[in-house]
């Protein structure tokens, strides 16, 4: 070998020169590599392990001044004060139906405008459809809430104007428990449906042509063939995506619901994490720790339903995350 | 079987007319917010807004431009979009580098800790108390700093470091080049379509961010747009003294023009920037998919 590739193979750090080295040898000739790594390992020690090891504060009676080592370890206390909380049931509830609701409603929506796009015969066409499909996934969750808020506005907005020109009555839909899911789940598809759109579009566009031209061969029509080889086609698209909402559905979008939300629709908006929010948060950091506890129970709960969506899916469909 | 597709059925018809009104619904809102920016707030009292402003007027525009707070916030949200997404392409293109490299000793330990951080997290709270603990609260840093990694980022950058040919950094290796120079002088130039896509989301997601500067910021001349925003369209807060003052500005103007107005000038740079960026991330979206 001469000494030339080996000083290549050193830096690529070449598996037939790495075994027969110690590490220091090793790391004297590939310290840069490593130099490259503080950064990105420094940002995930801080922000990413270190709120790991501040879990600890769910069972403690946390203060600033004790810090993660210092305060009154209390066990789960906390865990039991939030089964004795009177909201709890409604909360928990909330969160439960909320996310289900949204899963069932809005994972199906992108699968079929990708569907009846691919199906779109006109391309220039179908390519301004998109473009505008999935312009409002680039709008902030704010200005999202806050345009719902003027359509929707019980005195000025264009929908009460519609509602009492057909004889309807006015209803202030922002104070209607009633109203609240709906608002939130239709503007999530709105919001969402047309970029969601893009990975089943990515997907179809990698069928192989010559399974649909066989199939006209054989007297296939379009909806047959939608059925018959597009879904099943991108169906392990479908799985990995699937798995992944089954373990964000108790996540809900509480950054949305806190701005759409207010006392008068608790009943049906507030879930887990805008409790979290509004007791650990909003009450100026007296419940850190009680909050912290109602959080690691959703964290945990929704891992639970990660991983049993990976295990059944796999089995269905031999599809899985990991 | 070509004069077969050519035949335009009622089902073609029926999906071209559903797709015209499925971008009209998409884009309605926005011009609802446009139409009603430009109304002039005498004629308007409370009458709602279709499509055309009622009367005309840029009062509520020169209002808001004129407002040094304004832009201010938005001095502000670009600084924080500039500097956060330079930290993260920089942060994530280093730590990408080395785990491209298959020989690299501790790479799958570094990538275990990396993917575990995609599953799991400390939550809103714990996350809220190590930001205190770290002094970071109300600080620029705050909004630029940990977002800078992310797995999700690594592991695209990573995939698209491993499929540039491997003669092009060995032919530099073996001119002497180290590999800070083969990173930043054969790797990065090579992957700038990469880059741009992720650095147009970044941007996006800087632009749209509330939530850090709602729980971490306390000084208001640190504040991002959405902030404002957010006071200004569903707050509505009048015990906050800011956004009564805010409101009591504007009061002469109708705070309905103001709030629409206020919208398009927040959206307008997303709007210019968006389509830019579909040439990429339909791409992009798809490597994600595939590696998660």
């Amino acid at each position: 070998m001469s000494e030339m590739s080996t000083r290549q193979d050193l830096l690529k750090g070449s598996a037939a020169v790495r075994k027969e080295m110690p590490f220091r040898t090793y790391f004297k000739l590939n310290w840069v590599l490593y130099l490259m790594l503080v950064p990105g390992l420094l940002n995930l020690l801080l922000f990413k392990y270190l709120p790991m090891y501040g879990i600890v504060v769910a069972f403690q009676n946390y203060t600033p001044k004790g810090g993660f080592l210092g305060s009154q370890w209390v066990g789960l206390k906390h865990f039991q004060a939030f089964f004795r909380d009177p909201y709890c049931g409604r909360v928990i509830a909330n969160t439960f139906i909320l996310g289900i609701e949204s899963l069932i409603i809005s994972f199906p929506a992108p699968i079929l405008l990708a569907l009846l796009l691919n199906e779109l015969r006109y391309p220039r066409f179908k390519k301004v459809v998109q473009t505008i499909s999935y312009m409002p996934y680039f709008l902030s969750v704010v200005i999202v809430v806050g345009m719902m808020r003027e359509l929707f506005s019980m005195t000025d907005g264009p929908i009460n104007a519609l509602r009492e020109m057909i004889g309807l009555e006015r209803q202030n839909y922002f104070m209607m428990p009633s109203a609240f899911r709906p608002l939130y789940i239709g503007s999530g598809i709105w919001q969402g449906i047309g970029y969601s759109s893009i990975i089943y579009l990515a997907a179809i566009a990698g069928i192989n042509p010559e399974i649909y031209e066989s199939s006209v061969l054989d007297g296939a029509n379009r909806a047959q063939q939608m059925w018959y080889i597009t879904l099943p086609c991108i169906l392990p698209t479908i799985s990995i995506l699937f798995i992944m909402a089954v373990g964000g559905l108790l996540g809900n979008d509480y950054q949305k619901i806190l701005l759409m939300y207010s006392p008068r629709t608790y009943s049906t908006a507030d879930v887990v994490n805008t409790y979290v929010y509004r007791y650990g948060i909003e009450t100026a950091g007296n419940n850190l720790s009680y909050s912290s506890a109602v959080g690691l129970l959703l964290n945990v709960v929704s891992l639970v339903f990660l991983v049993v969506a990976n295990f059944v899916t796999g089995k269905l469909s031999e599809t899985s995350l990991f | 079987m070509n004069q077969v597709r050519k035949k335009v059925t009622p089902f073609d018809a029926f999906l071209v007319a559903l797709m015209v009104v499925l971008s009209c619904i998409f884009i309605y809102p926005l011009l609802n917010m446009l139409a009603l920016s430009f109304s002039n707030s005498q004629d308007l009292k409370s009458l709602p807004v279709y499509l055309w402003p009622i009367g005309f007027s840029l009062e509520s525009y020169k209002a808001l431009l004129s407002d040094n707070r304004i832009l201010l916030y938005y001095w502000n949200t670009i600084q924080y979009a500039a500097v956060g997404t330079v930290i993260m392409l920089l942060c994530t293109s280093l730590m990408a580098y080395p785990l491209s490299i298959r020989a690299l000793r501790g790479r799958r330990t570094i990538s275990i800790l990396l993917t575990i951080t995609m599953f799991f997290g400390g939550g809103l709270i714990p996350y809220y108390v190590t930001i205190m603990r770290l002094k970071l609260i109300d600080t620029f840093w705050v909004m630029v700093l940990p977002g800078a990694i992310s797995a999700y980022n690594v592991i695209v950058f990573k995939t698209f470091f491993m499929s540039i040919p491997e003669a092009l950094s060995e032919s530099a290796f073996l001119d002497g080049a180290g590999h800070f120079r083969v990173l930043f002088q054969i790797v990065l130039p090579l992957s700038k379509a990469v880059l741009a896509t992720f650095a147009l989301f970044s941007i996006v997601g800087y632009w749209n961010d509330y939530m850090t500067a709602l729980l971490y910021l306390r000084d208001d001349s640190k504040y991002p747009i959405q902030l404002l925003m957010r006071r200004l369209l569903v707050l509505m807060d009048y015990k906050d003294a800011t956004t009564a003052q805010l409101l009591k500005d504007y009061r002469q103007i109708s705070s309905r023009t103001t709030k629409a107005a206020a919208t398009i000038i927040t959206v307008v740079p997303i709007l210019c920037i968006y389509p830019f960026m579909q040439k990429h991330f339909a791409k992009g979206v798809l490597v994600g998919s595939v590696k998660a």
